[in-house]
């Protein structure tokens, strides 16, 4: 008896670690949620005192909307790029400086150093890199890139993938970099008594032990690229068009620039859904992997 | 057979021609990653004449630090600079303690409330509060939190707790549990606990997640543009928003006030280096 | 436990950072601002007649374009003059994109004092009840009656126009002047206008349209002249369904004009370049003309203190356009306020400083909207200005944008005439997207 009370007790104690971040965060986040979730289902401007109920009138809007058709395919293009781009790279520099290359510091510096600056001010930079920087560059080599890649429909996602990883490539290297050092050693050695090539070491004891670190770039660049707003607030503005919109930028537009709030709501809690399917099988497949190996 | 062992680990780290086309290549692509640095620096100490009328890649005429003054001015730099490091400061204090005290519960404990609370904090992570600004601030009002620092402080707990519980948490394994049950025969409340014995051996984690967490909310600007838009109680991020607005001219104030923005941080990771990657090594090497 | 030390240590470095923000804010006496900070609102009763040095603080929000950025250290230094005991707790956001949504904010938790946007706003909120009426004030009696229409509804005025933006095409005297070319008066002198530049290997117009709303802005334009000037009410009939923009013919030229600027700028590069860089280019002689407005001359004097440029409004089908005058900066207060009478104090201090006055037309380069005050910086189209307006050739943007709504409607009219530039669809379907969010239209 006194043991379960002891028990009890200690579990009290636990929960009450929980509990305070739990608050915060519940009226922070998880009510603002409930309460967008209530305002979805009215045609309410986001000002007046009244929320007219429109029932599902949002959501069979939100299906035949080739606004947000067009939204969901760019963000979606936008996060599978740079998932792939973003990882392939920053474990590409990782290796690199990994390896005996001098200078490692520097370098590692150098490729930090743009995740400080915010994606707004990354958005302005990159537009006057492609309209009047990099142009110049051509005139001084007499070549004809075509660097105004935030000009046309075809061309923005491209100069958006590269301004985004240009940002974002140092830090999830750091990530990679910091899990290459801690393979240990002996692993490689006994892969070589084993007689395994580069490329079999490579497979079969650097990216097992990558695992974790997998796990964490691969989870956070796609629910930030898929969360992607900033960077075009002060670079495309969402154009040429509406070619570079992605959704909660769209939903900023509709729910505050056209006052159409409710609409907006539904978006948001659609997003909400499909992130939350996205993550779970993300991290379900993750996991197991991390497990297996 | 040892020897030779011995010798490939050195190889390893031996200079060979691959490691100099790799240098060469690793060259390329630091300068693709310097250039806008250097440029915007550069443009920094332009004159507006010289922006508009120079090329671009002319560097500027003098060391003219005007545009840093009137950014100074213009950004009431003192203010703001030093609402943004207390933001930051206090939020990620208060954050990493809470997570950490979260994660741990829900690490030790094998109850179905903890399993809810993981699945709950971590659900958090997808939900972009971008989205939900304006519930945000209804809620932030009724609790008299805007154009509070409490407030802004609060949301940005709110804000990070998922992200900071999920890292945690998957630091948590790497923790002893001797340690602690070895604490909990001598007597020690759990409180202490946490306090005394489980934070120590969290530093490394805590260091992971106070870098994520600074940058996301020293570089935040919709949640600080919400919450604290009063002159006196404006962050960085909101006050230089106003040099890159529609119609802005003034790009010259502007460029020199993203170097002032950069510079802190920089001198702090370049300072800091050795503890940013051990911080992280943690956070990759056991998820 | 610990945490509660750990607050309580924060709390420290608070106070000494709020004590810094005290003095840091050079404008305010640090006297007033300790009030400020130690007063709570509620305590502070709205000042009456007899008791003059009752404190009283209000609340300000002022929506600005970039060129007014400053304004307010300048309407506060006044003000410490004339009523030390009113201060002004100003918070200042970008107009374009953040005053809407902290209005809406506000409208949740209750309007701050003072409201600073544009003629505009008054539509939009002061249909809702929730602006305070000016009408047969002394200090509404200094504005320029022409400004009055765009702020009244229902008889009653409900903002106070300080300044104003004038819109049209600017142009390069220079340019204009070494190849004697006149100012085109109708649609087929601007074609012979362009054709002549073309065939000097001057790009006849600078664009930026990166910027959808300068889209937006030049397409009002020509509306103004095409379509508002025949019929006033034309959004009401749009949303009444007697107009429509797939079926006005007026409507259908404006967005042409945009093609005809197109063809007739930098095509390639016009949809990566931002403002400073197109008007830097007119000034540099690359481009002879740019349909803009006001907020162009801090740049083009950026530039060069010297440049010689003009304004004359777009021609129209008719050849009878007008130039455009925007009001822009506009006073408005709370009607739920409990310090009515401190407002109207603030409000009679901008309007009968005229040295205030002076000194913000000068640094914003915009034109008056008191009665007697002129700025006297330099602007190389004062004289145009003045001959158009000699001759009541002048008209109120208002007249297009209090029929149809910026965001949500305009602005996604301009990116579909975007895509339609860009030739992803047609200008029918460009018309009838128009049509078709016709109930987002009103403002």
């Amino acid at each position: 008896m006194r043991k379960k009370s002891l028990d009890n007790k200690i579990f009290l104690q636990y929960v009450s670690l929980v509990l305070p971040g739990m608050l915060i965060f519940t009226v922070g986040l998880i009510i603002p949620l409930f309460m967008a979730f209530r305002y979805s289902f009215t045609s309410w401007n986001g000002m007046t005192k009244e929320m007219p109920f429109v029932g599902l009138e949002n959501y069979k809007k939100f299906f035949t909307d080739s606004y947000v058709r067009d939204a969901w395919a760019f963000t979606i293009k936008f996060t599978i790029w740079n998932t792939i781009i973003q990882n392939v790279f920053a474990l590409l520099f990782a290796m690199a400086l990994d390896s005996a290359v001098k200078a490692k510091k520097i370098y590692r510096t150098i490729f930090f150093i743009p995740c400080l600056i915010s994606a707004l001010i990354t958005g302005f930079v990159w537009l006057r890199m492609y309209s009047n920087i990099l142009p110049k560059f051509n005139e001084l080599i007499g070549a004809h890139f075509n660097f105004l890649l935030f000009g046309s429909k075809e061309t923005v996602l491209l100069g958006l993938l590269i301004a985004n990883n240009w940002q974002w490539i140092g830090y999830w290297m750091l990530i990679y970099l910091a899990a290459l050092q801690s393979v240990p050693l002996e692993l490689y050695e006994a892969a070589k008594v084993d007689g395994a090539s580069r490329w079999k070491q490579f497979i079969h004891v650097t990216l097992p032990m990558l695992a974790p670190a997998f796990t964490i770039c691969i989870v956070g660049i796609t629910t930030g690229s898929l969360k992607v707003y900033d960077l075009m607030v002060s670079s495309t503005g969402g154009g040429p068009g509406r070619a570079s919109t992605s959704i909660i930028y769209l939903i900023y537009n509709t729910a505050i620039g056209g006052r159409q709030y409710g609409y907006g709501s539904a978006m948001s809690i659609s997003l909400v859904v499909v992130l939350l399917i996205i993550a779970v099988i993300q991290v379900g497949i993750l996991r197991k992997r991390e497990v297996q190996a | 057979m040892k020897k030779k062992n011995s010798i490939d680990i050195i190889e390893k780290q031996k200079y060979t021609k691959e490691t100099f086309i790799v240098q060469i290549l690793i060259t390329i692509a630091a300068l693709f990653f310097i250039a806008p640095i250097g440029i915007i620096i550069n443009y920094s100490f332009k004159t507006k004449k010289e922006l508009y009328l120079n090329s671009p890649l002319a560097l500027a005429e003098s060391f003219n630090v005007n545009n840093y003054i009137t950014a100074f001015k213009k950004l009431n730099l003192l203010v703001t600079f030093g609402n943004t490091v207390f933001y930051t400061a206090v939020s990620v204090a208060a954050l990493v303690v809470l997570c950490g005290a979260a994660a741990w519960a829900i690490a030790r404990c094998k109850g179905k409330f903890f399993k809810f609370a993981y699945v709950y904090f971590v659900v958090g992570i997808l939900i972009p509060y971008q989205a939900l600004f304006l519930p945000i601030y209804i809620i932030g009002y009724k609790l008299a939190l805007t154009n509070t620092r409490i407030g802004i402080i609060l949301m940005y707990v709110a804000t990070g707790m998922s992200f900071g519980v999920f890292i945690m948490t998957s630091f948590m394994s790497t923790i002893p549990v001797e340690l602690e049950e070895a604490a909990r025969i001598d007597g020690c409340s759990l409180y202490r606990t946490y306090f005394s014995i489980v934070m120590p051996l969290l530093k490394p984690a805590m260091a992971t997640l106070t870098i994520m967490l600074t940058f996301q909310i020293w570089n935040d600007y919709l949640m600080a543009s919400l919450f604290v838009s009063g002159k006196k109680l404006k962050t960085l991020t909101v006050a230089m928003q106003s040099l890159f607005s529609q119609q802005a001219s003034d790009y010259t104030t502007a460029l020199a006030a993203i170097v002032i923005s950069i510079l802190p941080l920089a001198i702090l990771f370049i300072c800091l280096q050795k503890y940013f990657i051990k911080g992280m090594t943690v956070g990759a090497v056991k998820g | 436990m610990k945490i509660k030390k750990l607050l309580s240590l924060t709390v420290v470095p608070t106070l000494v950072i709020a004590s810094l923000t005290g003095c840091g804010t050079q404008t305010e006496a640090p006297s007033a601002s300790e009030v400020t900070e130690a007063a709570p609102k509620e305590e502070t009763k709205p000042a009456e007649e007899g008791k003059e040095q009752e404190k009283v603080v209000l609340k300000v929000l002022a929506g600005q374009s970039t060129t007014d950025a400053g304004v307010e250290d300048m309407i506060d230094e006044a003000l410490a003059k004339k009523y030390p005991e009113i201060t002004l707790e100003w918070e200042c956001v970008d107009w374009g994109k953040d005053f809407q949504p902290k209005m809406q904010q506000y409208m949740q938790s209750g309007l701050p004092d003072i409201m600073i946007g544009k003629a505009q706003d008054v539509t939009t909120y002061g249909s809702q009840g929730l602006l305070g009426d000016l009408t047969g004030k002394e200090y509404i009696s200094k504005v320029l009656d022409a400004a009055l229409p765009g702020v009244t509804l229902d008889n009653k005025v409900y903002g106070l126009v300080y300044n104003a933006l004038y819109q049209g095409v600017y142009y390069n005297k220079q340019i204009f002047k070494d190849n004697n070319i006149e100012i085109p008066k109708t649609q087929a002198e601007l074609k012979a206008v362009i054709d002549k530049l073309n065939g000097l290997g001057i790009t006849p117009f600078a664009t930026h349209f990166v910027d959808t709303w300068s889209i937006g802005n030049i397409t009002m334009q020509f509306a103004i002249n095409d379509v508002f000037n025949k019929t006033p009410n034309w959004g009401d009939k749009l949303r009444e369904g007697e107009a429509t923009f797939t079926q006005s013919p007026e409507y259908r030229s404006a967005y042409e004009y945009n093609k005809l600027i197109f063809d007739n700028t930098w095509k390639d590069e016009t949809f990566s370049l931002e403002q400073t860089e197109a008007d830097a280019r007119l000034v540099q002689g690359k481009a002879a003309m740019k349909v803009s407005g006001s907020w162009s001359i801090q740049n083009f004097l950026d530039v060069d203190e010297k440049f010689e440029f003009g304004i004359f409004p777009f021609p129209n089908q008719t050849g009878d356009s007008k130039l455009i005058f925007e009001p822009n900066i506009t006073f408005m207060k709370s009607a739920d306020s409990p310090y009515q009478d401190a407002i109207d104090k603030v409000f009679e201090v901008v309007t009968n400083d005229k040295e205030l006055a002076l000194e913000i037309y000068n640094y914003t380069k915009t034109a008056s909207m008191l009665k007697d005050v002129t700025p006297t910086f330099t602007n190389p189209s004062q004289a145009d200005i003045d001959k158009y307006a000699s001759d009541g050739n002048i008209v109120d943007a208002n007249t297009g944008n209090t029929q149809l709504q910026w965001g949500g409607f305009q602005e996604e009219n301009a990116k579909d005439i975007a895509e339609w530039l860009q030739g992803n669809i047609t200008i029918d379907d460009a018309l009838k997207a128009a049509d078709a969010r016709k109930e987002n239209s009103k403002p």
